[in-house]
C-alpha cells in the first residue's frame, strides 16, 4: 500500500532546492496520455545538453525532427542531423537515442537527443520538440500550464519513473543528485543510490522490522488460545534489538553523506590580516573577497561554493578574530565564531611571518590547539593548520616553534604551497564526507536521517511500554519511518508473514 | 415496514458452526453491532455458558470479549426477539429470483429491484432488499469423497438464485469452510485434561448490561487437549480419500482443517479445545479438529487423541463449498452497483463468522432503510470502527479467501477499542440511521459526558512527583526531572487504578470510582492518552483523503481528460470507490492514477463551487453566454 504517496512524489521530485517543484502539490504530473519533454542535463552552457522526451508522440517526435529517416534502433545510439521539421532548417548534428516502452526509463516511450550545449542548440531543439510533439499529444488537461510543448523543466521524467513504480523513492532521490551533481564524488553517490543501494539496505531493515511486527501481531491476535510457539515475543524483541544497533551505526556516521551531497562545510579562520581571503580566493580561483593589507578588511561571512579535489564544499571566509573595534567588526567576529561552530573542516590561518605576535599567540590557545585535542575522533570537527605567507619568511628555512601542531606552508602569492594544501585537503574531506565508492551507502538526505532516527526513536518506546497493544504501535511507527523511506507497509504484509510463519486458528 | 424471508422459521438464530461468540477483533465488532443496537450482543448476555475475555494480559485496546454461547438458548432468545419486534413480519420461503424494473436516473446501476420471486412463484414486492444467503447458494457439503448439494447439514442449497445473479452479470467466486464432528460428552475423560475457568465477573457484551444472566460458578468449564504423531499418520495416510482438501476452492488461513494444519505445519501438535454445546447439552465440540475424512476414518482420528479414547462420534465433521459474490461490487453502504436497492450482508460478500456477518447485516439494515427514506448512506469509516475496516478492506481490496476480522487489520487500533465503541458509532446511529433506541443513547450521553468530567478534573489535580509518592507508595513514580504530575498521568501506571487513586485523593475523585464501567474507561483513556495524541494527524490525513469524494457515475472505461491506463481503469470501474482514499487502496492503481485523479476531483470541486457562485451573475448574462457556460 502506498497511501498518500503523492505527497512523496511531490517531495522526492523536489530535488535540493531546484526550481523543479512543480510536480508538487496539485500541479499536474504528467500521465500516459501527455508527451513531456524537458532539457534533463543542467541548465546553462555546456559541452552536451540531453533532452529527454516521454511519451506516446516521443517516436513521432524523434523522426519528425531526424527526418526523413527511419526510427534508430532500439536503446543503441546513432548520429543524426536534426532538423527544425517547419522550417526545414538544421539544428544541429547529435546523437539519438531511442527507448521504446515499456522497457524504458518511465515505463513509456522515450527518446533522448544529446545535442551541443550552447543555448541556441537547446532552445531551438527544445522549440522543434514542441512542435511536433504537439501533433502526436493531445493537448487534454494533462498538459497543464508549464508541462505541454515549450515546458523546460529539469525532471519531469524522474517523478515519472517515480509514478509507473519503476524506481523506488530512494533511487529517484539517487536520480535527482545524479542530474544535479557537480563533483565526480557527489556523481558517485548518487550512482550508488540509483542502483538501489540505500533502498536494500532499507528494505532489509524494513524486512526485519516487518518480521518483528507481524510476530507482535500474531502474539495479539492468536497468542491466546492458539498455541503459537514459545518466545515469539522474545525473538521479536533480538530482532528489535539487532535493529537498532544497525541504525544506530548508521545514523552515527550520519552526516557524512549529506555533507557529500549537499558539500562540507569548510570555514577559513584565523587573526586578522593573516591572509584568510587571499586563500579563499585561491582555492575558489575568484576574487569572492577584497582583499588588503588593512586589518579588518573582512566583516561578514561570505560564502562559496567550491569543487576540492572533486569534493563539493561551502568554503566561508570570515573576519578575523579579535576583539573588535568597532560594533560592525565586533558583530562580524561574533558571527565568524558561529560559523566556526557550524564547520565541518575548519581551515586555520596564520601568517607565518608573524608568530610570535599576541593575536597569533591567542589565535594557537583559543581555535587550533583545543581543535587538534579533539579532531582524532572521526566524525568531529577536523582542522587544518596553514601557514600562510611562507614568502615572506628568511630563505634559510622557517625559523618555527617546535611545539605549533602539524601545519601546512603556503604562500598565497606565490602559489607556493598549493599542491601540498589541496592534497591534504582531499584527505581531510575524504574523512568528512566518506568515501562514496566504499563503505556501506551513505545516508544523502536530512530526509532519511530525519526518518532513520524516527525509527529509531519508535524502537525505543517499544522497549519500553508494558502493555502489548502500545508496543505493537511503535513498531507500526517505527515502520512508518522506514516505509516513508523505501515505501511498502500495508497490513496484508504482516498477515502474510503471521499465516507463514504460524499455525493459527483453530 | 420490514418483510424476513428464511427458509425455516425454526431455524432463526441457528449457530451452524462454532458454539461461541466474539473473540480478539470479533470482540470488538460485537461491541460496535452493540453500539448501533444490533442484536447478537444482548441475545449473547442471555445465552452464554461461559464468558472469558481474551488477552486480558494484552492492553485494553486488544481485549477480546468471547464467550461460549448455548445454542438452543441463543435461538430461544433470537426467536423471541425478532418474532416480536414490532413492523417486522416473518415468512418462510425460498427466494429464487429478483423482480427487476428500469433504474433510478440519479443513481448508477443498470437496473433497480423491486421485490422477489418465491420458489412457488409467488411475487413479494419491497423497496429495498437485503440478501443473506450465508453458505447457501450453490452450497455443497463434502465428507470424505461424498458431495451432496446443501446449505448446511440438513437444509436445501439456493441453486436458482445464485444463477440469476451470475446471469446478472456479478462476478462470482467459490470458498469452502468446514466444521468440526461433534463427540459425546459422557464419554469423554475430563478429568485428565487441562480445564479453563471463566473469568469472575463475566463482562457483558452489551454497553446496557451491566451483567449477564448467569453467576460465575454456575457457568460450563472448557478443556484443552491436543493432538499427536498418530493423528497425523491418519491424515496423511487418507489423503486420497479427502476431496474437500485437494480441490484448489480457497479456504481460511486462520480457522484452517485440521488436514491443512498437518500438511503445512507438519511434526506438531496442536491444540484442541472441547467446548460445551450447552447447558442441558451432550454435544461437544472440538474447536481446532475440523475435518473432512470420511466418517469411520474422524472417528478413529478422534480417539487417538488424549481424554478422547473412548470418545463416541454424534455427527461427522464435514465441508461446505459455497458461491460468494466479489465484494468490490458493492459500495461501503453494502448496495450493489449493478442493480440498485439491492444489498448484500454476511458470507455472501466473502466473509466468515457470526460476527463479520453481523457487522454487514447492521449495516446493510440501516441503508437499505435509510435508501427507501432517501436519506444519503451511513458508512463508517476506517477511523471510525472495525466494521468500517472490514467493510473497507472488503469493497477496494476484494477477498480470495474467507475474510476474518483480526485486530492488526486496524491502523487505529489503539483508538478503536472495545470499551469506546459506544462514543464512536452510538450517537452517529441515533442521528443518522435512527437504529438506536432511546435508553441506548441515554446512557452513551450520561457516560459520554461523565468521561469528559473526569478526564478534565484529573488534569486539573496535580501534585510534585515527591508528593505522589507519598501518597501513593504503591507506584513506581519515578523521581526524575518532571517535577509536577497531573492525577491523569499517575493513572498511566500499570499499578494505579482510580480506587487507589481516589484512596490518594478523594475529593473529587470518590463519585467516579461508584460506577465500575466509568472508572474502567477513565484509566484506559489515561493509558493511551499520549499515544493517541499522537494518532490524531493521521487520522486526519485519511479522513482528508476520504473527504475527497469521487462522483458516483463516473465511466471510468470512456472518461476522457484523465489520463489513466487501461489496467487502472478497469480496477476502478470494478470496485468503483467512492473517495481517493478508497481508490488508493485498490491493489494495482498506481501514484500516478491517483495524482490524475486527484488534478481531476479538485477540477471538478471548483468548477462546482464556480456554478454555485453562478446565479448570483446569472441575471446579467445574455442567452448566449448562458449556453456556452453550460457547455463547458
Amino acid at each position: 500500500m502506498w497511501r498518500g504517496l503523492w505527497t512523496l512524489v511531490a517531495r522526492a521530485a523536489r530535488g535540493p532546492g531546484r526550481p523543479c517543484a512543480r510536480q508538487g502539490s496539485g500541479a499536474p504530473a504528467p500521465g500516459s496520455g501527455a508527451t513531456i519533454f524537458a532539457l534533463s542535463s543542467g541548465q546553462g552552457r555546456c559541452g552536451i545538453a540531453v533532452i529527454r522526451t516521454s511519451g506516446p508522440a516521443s517516436g513521432h517526435a524523434l523522426r519528425s525532427l531526424t527526418a526523413p529517416r527511419e526510427l534508430p534502433r532500439a536503446r543503441s545510439a546513432s548520429l543524426r542531423l536534426l532538423t527544425d521539421p517547419r522550417p526545414r532548417e538544421p539544428l544541429d548534428r547529435a546523437l539519438v537515442l531511442w527507448f521504446p516502452g515499456p522497457h524504458s526509463f518511465t515505463g513509456e516511450d522515450c527518446a533522448e537527443f544529446h545535442v551541443h550545449g550552447g543555448p541556441a542548440v537547446v532552445s531551438g531543439v527544445l522549440q522543434a520538440l514542441g512542435e511536433s510533439t504537439a501533433w502526436g499529444s493531445r493537448s487534454g488537461p494533462a498538459s497543464g500550464p508549464g508541462w505541454g510543448p515549450g515546458s523546460q523543466h529539469p525532471g519531469p521524467s524522474r517523478s515519472l519513473a517515480f509514478a509507473h513504480g519503476k524506481l523506488s523513492l530512494t533511487e529517484v532521490e539517487g536520480l535527482a543528485d545524479l542530474i544535479h551533481a557537480e563533483t565526480e564524488a557527489q556523481r558517485r553517490q548518487a550512482l550508488r543510490q540509483l542502483d538501489g543501494e540505500l533502498g536494500q539496505l532499507c528494505g532489509g531493515w524494513a524486512e526485519t522490522l516487518t518480521k518483528a511486527l507481524a510476530h507482535v501481531e500474531a502474539y495479539i491476535d492468536f497468542g491466546e488460545d492458539d498455541n503459537l510457539e514459545e518466545g515469539i515475543l522474545e525473538r521479536a524483541d533480538s530482532q528489535v534489538r539487532e535493529l537498532e544497533v544497525a541504525l544506530d551505526t548508521h545514523l552515527r556516521d550520519a552526516r557524512r553523506g549529506q555533507r557529500l551531497r549537499s558539500g562540507a562545510h569548510v570555514v577559513v579562520t584565523g587573526p586578522p590580516n593573516a591572509g584568510k581571503s587571499s586563500l579563499v580566493n585561491l582555492l575558489s580561483r575568484k576574487p569572492v573577497s577584497i582583499v588588503s593589507p588593512e586589518p579588518g578588511t573582512t566583516r561578514d561571512v561570505l560564502e562559496t561554493p567550491v569543487d576540492l579535489a572533486g569534493f563539493p564544499a561551502l568554503l566561508s571566509d570570515t573576519a578575523g578574530l579579535r576583539e573588535g573595534q568597532g560594533p560592525v567588526e565586533q558583530e562580524g567576529v561574533r558571527r565568524a565564531r558561529e560559523r566556526l561552530e557550524q564547520a565541518d573542516l575548519i581551515l586555520a590561518v596564520l601568517d607565518a611571518s608573524d608568530l610570535a605576535s599576541p593575536s597569533s599567540c591567542n589565535f594557537l590557545d583559543t581555535v587550533v590547539t583545543p581543535a587538534v585535542a579533539r579532531s582524532p575522533s572521526g566524525n568531529s570537527q577536523r582542522l587544518l593548520l596553514v601557514l600562510n605567507k611562507s614568502d615572506l619568511l628568511p630563505p634559510g628555512g622557517p625559523d618555527l616553534s617546535p611545539e605549533l601542531p602539524p601545519h601546512l606552508l603556503l604562500s598565497c602569492l606565490t602559489g607556493e604551497g598549493l599542491d601540498g594544501l589541496l592534497e591534504a585537503l582531499r584527505k581531510e574531506l575524504a574523512i568528512v564526507c566518506g568515501n562514496p565508492s566504499t563503505g556501506p551507502p551513505l545516508l544523502t538526505r536530512a530526509r532519511h536521517q530525519h526518518h532513520l532516527q524516527g525509527c529509531l526513536d519508535a524502537l525505543g518506546h517499544y522497549k519500553q511500554a508494558t502493555d502489548v497493544a502500545l508496543a505493537a504501535e511503535a513498531l507500526r511507527v517505527a515502520r512508518g519511518h522506514l516505509a516513508r523511506l523505501h515505501g511498502g507497509g500495508g497490513t496484508e504484509e504482516i498477515l502474510d508473514i503471521i499465516f507463514r510463519d504460524f499455525c493459527v486458528g483453530k | 415496514r420490514t418483510l424476513l424471508l428464511t427458509h425455516r422459521v425454526d431455524t432463526i438464530g441457528q449457530m451452524s458452526c462454532n458454539p461461541s461468540f466474539g473473540g480478539i477483533g470479533k470482540g470488538h465488532l460485537m461491541r460496535e453491532v452493540d453500539a448501533l443496537d444490533g442484536l447478537c450482543s444482548r441475545i449473547c448476555d442471555q445465552s452464554g455458558v461461559h464468558y472469558k475475555v481474551l488477552n486480558r494480559r494484552k492492553g485494553p485496546a486488544v481485549w477480546g470479549l468471547r464467550a461460549q454461547i448455548d445454542r438452543k438458548l441463543y435461538k430461544q432468545n433470537m426467536q423471541k426477539e425478532i418474532l416480536n419486534t414490532p413492523l417486522l413480519t416473518v415468512q418462510e420461503g425460498a427466494v429464487e429470483d429478483l423482480i427487476l424494473t428500469e433504474p433510478e436516473p440519479e443513481h448508477t446501476g443498470k437496473c433497480r429491484v423491486s421485490g422477489v420471486v418465491l420458489v412457488d412463484g409467488s411475487k413479494v414486492y419491497a423497496d429495498s432488499v437485503v440478501l443473506t444467503a450465508g453458505t447457501f447458494l450453490r452450497g455443497m457439503i463434502v465428507i470424505g469423497l461424498e458431495m451432496h448439494p446443501a446449505g448446511r447439514l440438513g437444509d436445501q442449497p439456493s441453486i436458482g438464485l445464485a444463477q440469476t445473479l451470475e446471469k446478472l452479470g456479478f462476478v462470482v467466486g467459490r470458498l469452502k469452510t468446514g466444521t468440526p464432528p461433534r463427540i459425546a460428552k459422557e464419554s469423554i475423560n475430563f478429568s485428565i485434561l487441562n480445564k479453563q475457568t471463566p473469568d469472575n465477573p463475566s463482562i457483558p457484551f452489551s454497553f446496557i448490561n451491566e451483567t449477564v444472566w448467569i453467576k460465575p460458578e454456575d457457568q460450563l468449564l472448557c478443556y484443552l487437549t491436543h493432538t499427536n504423531p498418530r493423528v497425523d499418520e491418519i491424515i496423511l495416510e487418507n489423503l486420497h480419500l479427502n476431496s474437500h482438501i485437494k480441490e484448489t476452492t480457497k479456504g481460511p488461513r486462520y480457522c484452517p482443517s485440521i488436514e491443512s494444519k498437518v500438511l503445512r505445519f507438519p511434526n506438531r501438535t496442536h491444540q484442541v479445545w472441547l467446548e460445551p454445546e450447552g447447558i442441558d447439552s451432550d454435544l461437544i465440540y472440538p474447536q481446532g479438529l475440523s475435518v473432512t475424512l470420511p466418517a469411520e476414518l474422524q472417528e478413529k482420528m478422534i480417539t487417538c487423541i488424549r481424554g478422547l479414547e473412548k470418545a463416541k462420534m454424534i455427527q461427522p465433521g464435514y465441508g461446505v463449498q459455497y458461491d460468494y459474490l466479489d465484494p468490490r461490487q458493492i459500495t461501503p453502504s453494502l448496495e450493489t452497483h449493478l442493480v440498485q436497492r439491492l444489498f448484500f450482508a454476511g458470507q455472501i460478500n466473502g466473509t466468515t463468522g457470526y460476527e463479520e456477518a453481523a457487522a454487514q447485516g447492521v449495516i446493510a439494515g440501516i441503508n437499505a432503510s435509510l435508501r427507501v427514506r432517501r436519506k444519503p448512506p451511513f458508512v463508517v469509516s476506517r477511523t471510525e470502527g472495525y466494521i468500517g475496516v472490514l467493510i473497507d478492506d472488503l469493497t477496494t481490496q476484494g477477498t480470495n479467501e474467507p475474510y476474518r476480522m483480526f485486530t492488526s487489520r486496524a491502523e487505529f487500533r489503539l483508538s478503536l477499542r472495545p470499551d469506546n465503541a459506544d462514543s464512536r458509532l452510538t450517537f452517529r446511529g441515533y442521528k443518522e440511521a435512527g437504529c438506536v433506541s432511546q435508553q441506548r443513547y441515554a446512557r452513551a450521553s450520561w457516560i459520554k459526558s461523565s468521561l469528559e468530567e473526569g478526564i478534565s478534573v484529573l488534569k486539573s489535580i496535580e501534585f510534585s512527583s515527591s508528593k505522589w509518592k507519598k501518597l501513593i507508595p504503591e507506584a513506581s513514580i519515578s523521581m526524575g526531572k518532571v517535577v509536577s504530575l497531573r492525577a491523569l498521568d499517575v493513572l498511566k501506571y500499570e499499578e494505579v487504578d482510580l480506587e487507589l487513586l481516589a484512596k490518594a485523593v478523594p475529593e473529587p475523585l470518590k463519585k467516579y470510582t461508584e460506577c465500575r464501567e466509568l472508572a474502567e474507561r477513565l484509566k484506559i483513556e489515561a493509558s493511551y492518552e499520549t499515544v493517541l495524541s499522537y494518532q490524531q494527524q493521521e487520522i486526519k490525513d485519511i479522513q482528508r483523503d476520504e473527504a475527497l469524494q469521487l462522483p458516483k457515475d463516473l465511466d471510468y472505461l470512456t472518461l476522457r481528460h484523465v489520463s489513466l491506463s487501461h489496467e487502472v481503469r478497469e480496477k476502478l470501474h470494478f470496485s468503483r470507490p467512492q473517495t481517493i482514499g478508497a481508490a488508493s487502496r485498490i491493489p494495482g492503481v498506481t501514484p500516478a492514477a491517483i495524482v490524475n485523479l486527484l488534478r481531476f476531483v479538485k477540477t471538478i470541486q471548483q468548477r462546482q463551487a464556480a456554478m454555485n457562485e453562478l446565479p448570483k451573475s446569472d441575471q446579467c448574462l445574455g442567452d448566449t453566454d448562458r449556453l456556452e457556460e453550460r457547455q463547458l
